[in-house]
């Protein structure tokens, strides 16, 4: 059997699609349930081995390996789903967890009410850069995206409300919520929050990939002059695409300022938009899953093998280099298969 | 024979300059209500080039291109879709990553009102637009005879199936003018009866034909009339027992193989 | 904001804008090039660039066992050790260009994948040729030695004429004529235009594209690389991500001019070689990326096809 032959998203969509309703229902509970306690693993003995070694284990799960999920589901509907190269995904995050620290610092606001404002003005800064972007071709685009994150870096270092170098401190955690509170010591709960994003945006895909915008994004990706030729309104898809996933970057930074309470322009430079990229690369582009299981991989081997640490952005290169040239629709591809009709067609299987 | 002479799309003087190269030198066309059209001529003599003028692929240097009386200068691609032209392609250029039922549904968003915000919060107008589509494309499969093959992926589907998709998402686009570049490339002369039933029934259905085709006995059979182009000008434009007996378009395929079965 | 810098350094601020911009000239040839064959952006340009640096360090330092405290090199010697470090900084870049496209373009041309698979791949080359030189020299910045003694030929309306400096404008205008004549009269050149004009049409004449595709990685490798030396005489320090913003800039001039155009790279980089350097005296140095960003975006926005350009948009169906 060649590499290339194995897929293992197909097998698992075949038993998905073989299941009825209470079956999947279960499933889906028991999935969230397990994620859920992945906090307390590192506390028995037998689970131990998942410890990490320099920072703390629950901490790696909310940064990087949650985040990077996140993250990575945003970017995933751009480069995934309708095969744009944005190159400066980090730019968002960057502007997420600066309106955060900003506003945060200077006005009264807490974290709650500025998510939605960071999440507005990623999605703002997408707009303004997809505008004339994303009417080239997608080599142009990378490279513009791969300017605009770093250019925003730039800025924060060299004016003043950002705090320049040494950027801004004291940034107040989010308040309670009920009986959950967000400090310093509360990582099991933001572990818990950025998993509950994760979900929304995971519903969310799931609903758009089904329907109109999900189709146009699919066919930009695939041959963008036809789809235009087919009536698909390109740009304001691509827009769309580019927008939404930069929201999806803004929250994430307005939770990781929050959670980190100090933040710095070297936190946002291009490294980060490169593993980003390589947690899609590598789970396999346009698939939700892969892409799960490429941040997870990804964020959490650095953590836990420490002589790859100090390499790992080396580690991210030959990821992109290798799974390209040997199997470029990554460890989870895309779906391959035809669909097999969701009741009828579980007793044949 | 339709005799109603409303035109529905007419080229003025068009002139496509590629370079050194006049694709197109004034040409000057139209096709009426309800007919079927061919457009033939040798390689290379810019048939493709009238079907990419048409719908915005290239901006005319010069010239003028009317859809029922609107000049369809500076509109985009999507937007002269939207309008009621529709096209298939030279080489088949289907969605492959898609079933043959989605790539057709994509074709029938163009008309749809709801827009991203209505899809992800399951809006009744997109989740109806979502269902009515669903039955328009299975029914477009099912009058080109492939509705069996809804849930494959297009790159999957045989050769003959791939060019009758293509044309189901043309028609999905719900077109008044259906442009079709060569749908019967590759068939063999059974497939061709077929096809040449198929291109009858969607006149009849109300679909107005501009068709390029090589096959000179299908396009005989067919067409109500017959456009001729010969190094980017028309050279005939006539019935077809007419053209067919056409010194000049006899001369200009003359050592040129046309295929006839 | 200081605009009387404007006036009063005028000619002093073209000169050196004047050597920046045929530096660009130089990298952004490594963009054009390829892009003229391949319709690719070669993201690892910017590394090819970096490379090289390192090469004109290595060569100087090692090879003449030149340190800083060291007499400036005289007559014959120092002729001879600039000249071979220039030779060893465009094979370096020249061999990694050819590396690069065999490792991270071929396998992807030869099974005919999208684009964006192959500006990943090249992406993925660009950090491990950066992330590799990072992790050799400890993120340390690495300076060649002064060998010549930055003498000045005078002065002519503010403008220091320094021996560097002229060099580098001299010796980046010849180069650049030499591949101007090489590509429009050798055989090989016209075989690089061939190709670039049509693909199909290069195959049918029977020329070995992949043969073409290397050698056109090779020269543009060979250009950065004399780029990488100039800067090295220039400015003497390099740093594993130096190539970044000196490849975007590179490219934005590429783009300026009209990526795939040769004559277009000449002129977009002496413009953007120019514009920075004018940019940097008003509104301070740590804004000269922002400048370049800016323009990148405008020229996308108002002339995509860059001044001297092709249509990037072009669609066959
Ligand atoms: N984008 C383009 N750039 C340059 N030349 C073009 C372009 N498109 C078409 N041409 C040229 O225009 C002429 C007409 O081409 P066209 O594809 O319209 O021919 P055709 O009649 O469809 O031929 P065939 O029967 O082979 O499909 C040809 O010489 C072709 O090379
Ligand atoms: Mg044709």
């Amino acid at each position: 059997m060649k590499l290339t032959d194995i897929n293992l998203r197909d097998k698992g969509a075949a038993i998905w699609e073989g299941w009825d309703r209470p079956r999947r229902t279960i499933f889906v509970i028991a999935l969230i349930a397990l994620v859920g306690i992945m906090p307390f693993a590192g506390n028995f003995s037998f689970t131990s081995i998942l410890d990490t070694p320099i920072s703390s284990y629950q901490d790696v799960l909310v940064y990087p390996i949650g985040m990077f999920v996140l993250m990575g589901l945003g970017l995933n509907i751009v480069v995934g789903k309708s095969g744009l190269l944005d190159l400066g995904y980090v730019a968002f995050f960057a502007i997420g967890a600066y309106t955060m620290a900003i506003l945060s610092t200077r006005t009264h606001l807490n974290a709650w009410e500025i998510l939605p404002i960071g999440m507005g003005l990623a999605m703002l800064s997408g707009v303004l850069l997809g505008l004339p972007t994303l009417r080239l071709r997608g080599d142009y685009l990378a490279i513009v995206t791969l300017g605009f994150g770093e250019i925003v870096r730039i800025v924060t270092l060299n004016i003043s409300v950002t705090g320049g170098t040494n950027g801004i401190a004291r940034i107040p955690n989010p308040p309670a919520i009920g009986p959950l509170k967000f400090g310093l010591m509360n990582s099991v709960n933001f572990f818990w929050l950025v998993f509950a994003m994760i979900l929304l945006v995971i519903w969310m895909i799931r609903r758009l990939s089904v329907r109109r915008p999900g189709r146009a994004w699919e066919a930009i990706r695939q041959d963008e002059d036809v789809a235009m030729l087919m009536g698909v309104p390109t740009l304001r898809y691509k827009i769309w695409s580019f927008s939404i996933g930069a929201a999806v970057g803004g929250a994430a930074g307005v939770i990781y300022a929050s959670k980190v309470m100090v933040i710095a322009p070297q936190m946002f430079t291009f490294n980060v938009s490169v593993l980003i990229l390589s947690c899609i690369v590598f789970g396999g582009m346009g698939n939700m899953w892969g892409v799960v299981f490429g941040g997870v991989i990804l964020a959490y081997l650095p953590e836990r093998i420490r002589f790859i640490t100090d390499a790992r952005q080396l580690v991210y290169g030959i990821v992109l280099v290798v799974i390209m040239n040997v199997r470029p629709d990554g460890l989870l591809p895309r779906k391959k298969r035809e669909k097999i009709k969701a009741k009828t067609g579980a007793k044949n299987v | 024979m339709s005799n109603n002479s409303e035109l529905v799309l007419e080229l003025d003087n068009v002139v496509m300059q590629f370079g050194g190269v006049r694709a197109l030198d004034t040409v000057n066309l139209s096709v009426k209500k309800g007919e079927i059209c061919a457009l033939i001529g040798p390689n290379g003599a810019g048939k493709t080039t009238v079907f990419n003028v048409i719908t915005g692929v290239y901006a005319v240097t010069e010239g003028e291109i009317r859809f029922n009386g609107l000049n369809l200068a500076g509109k985009k691609r999507n937007k002269i879709t939207q309008m009621g032209i529709a096209r298939t392609f030279q080489n088949v250029r289907l969605f492959g990553d898609m079933t043959a039922l989605e790539n057709v549904i994509t074709a029938t968003d163009v008309h749809k009102k709801s827009g991203l915000v209505g899809a992800l919060f399951g809006s009744p107008k997109s989740r109806r637009e979502e269902r009515e589509s669903a039955a328009k494309a299975h029914e477009l499969l099912a009058f080109l005879g492939i509705d069996h093959r809804a849930d494959q992926l297009a790159r999957n589907l045989p050769y003959g199936d791939q060019r009758r998709l293509e044309i189901a998402r043309a028609l999905g686009t719900n077109p008044q003018l259906l442009l079709l570049d060569e749908p019967a490339a590759g068939f063999n002369p059974a497939e061709k009866v077929a096809l040449a039933a198929d291109i009858k029934r969607i006149r009849d259905a109300g679909y107005t034909v501009l068709l390029i085709e090589h096959d000179m006995s299908l396009i005989m059979g067919i067409s109500d009339r017959v456009i001729v182009l010969d190094f980017g000008k028309k050279i005939a434009d006539d019935l077809p027992s007419v053209v067919q007996n056409d010194p000049k378009v006899i001369e200009a395929y003359l050592g040129v193989p046309t295929d006839a079965s | 904001m200081n605009f009387s810098v404007l006036t009063s350094q005028f000619w002093s601020l073209c000169l050196s804008g004047l050597s920046l911009g045929l530096i660009y000239v130089l990298i952004s040839l490594g963009y054009t090039m390829v892009y003229g064959v391949l319709r690719l952006i070669n993201f690892a340009n910017s590394e090819i660039f970096m490379v090289g640096t390192f090469a004109t360090v290595w060569v100087e330092t090692g090879l003449t066992g030149h340190t800083s405290n060291s007499n400036p090199l005289h007559g014959f010697q120092l002729v001879y050790t600039l000249l071979f470090a220039l030779v060893v900084s465009m094979l370096a870049s020249g061999l990694t260009a050819i590396a690069v496209e065999f490792l991270a373009y071929r396998r992807l041309r030869a099974r005919g994948t999208n684009r964006l698979a192959s500006l990943i791949s090249a992406i993925g080359m660009s950090i491990i040729l950066s992330e590799s030189a990072r992790i050799l020299t400890h993120s340390r910045p690495q300076a060649s030695p002064r060998l010549m003694e930055k003498t000045s030929f005078g002065h002519i309306a503010g403008a220091n004429f320094r021996i560097d400096t002229v060099l580098v404008v001299i010796s980046a205008l010849l180069m650049f004529f030499a591949l101007d004549r090489f590509v429009n009269k050798s055989r090989l050149g016209k075989a690089i235009r061939a190709v670039s004009m049509s693909e199909e049409n290069a195959k049918l004449m029977g020329i070995n594209l992949n043969r073409v595709i290397s050698v056109t990685f090779l020269i543009g490798g060979l250009m950065t690389g004399a780029a990488a030396f100039f800067f090295m005489t220039v400015y003497e320090t390099t740093k594993f991500n130096v190539g970044f913003n000196l490849g975007l800039a590179a490219f934005t001039a590429a783009v300026l001019g009209g990526i795939g155009n040769l004559r277009g790279a000449f002129f977009g980089g002496i413009a953007l070689g120019l514009l920075e350097t004018m940019s940097a005296a008003v509104l301070g140095s740590q804004w000269k990326s922002v400048t370049v960003f800016v323009v990148l975006v405008l020229v996308l926005l108002v002339r995509p096809n860059g001044i001297f350009g092709e249509a990037i948009q072009q669609t066959r169906v």
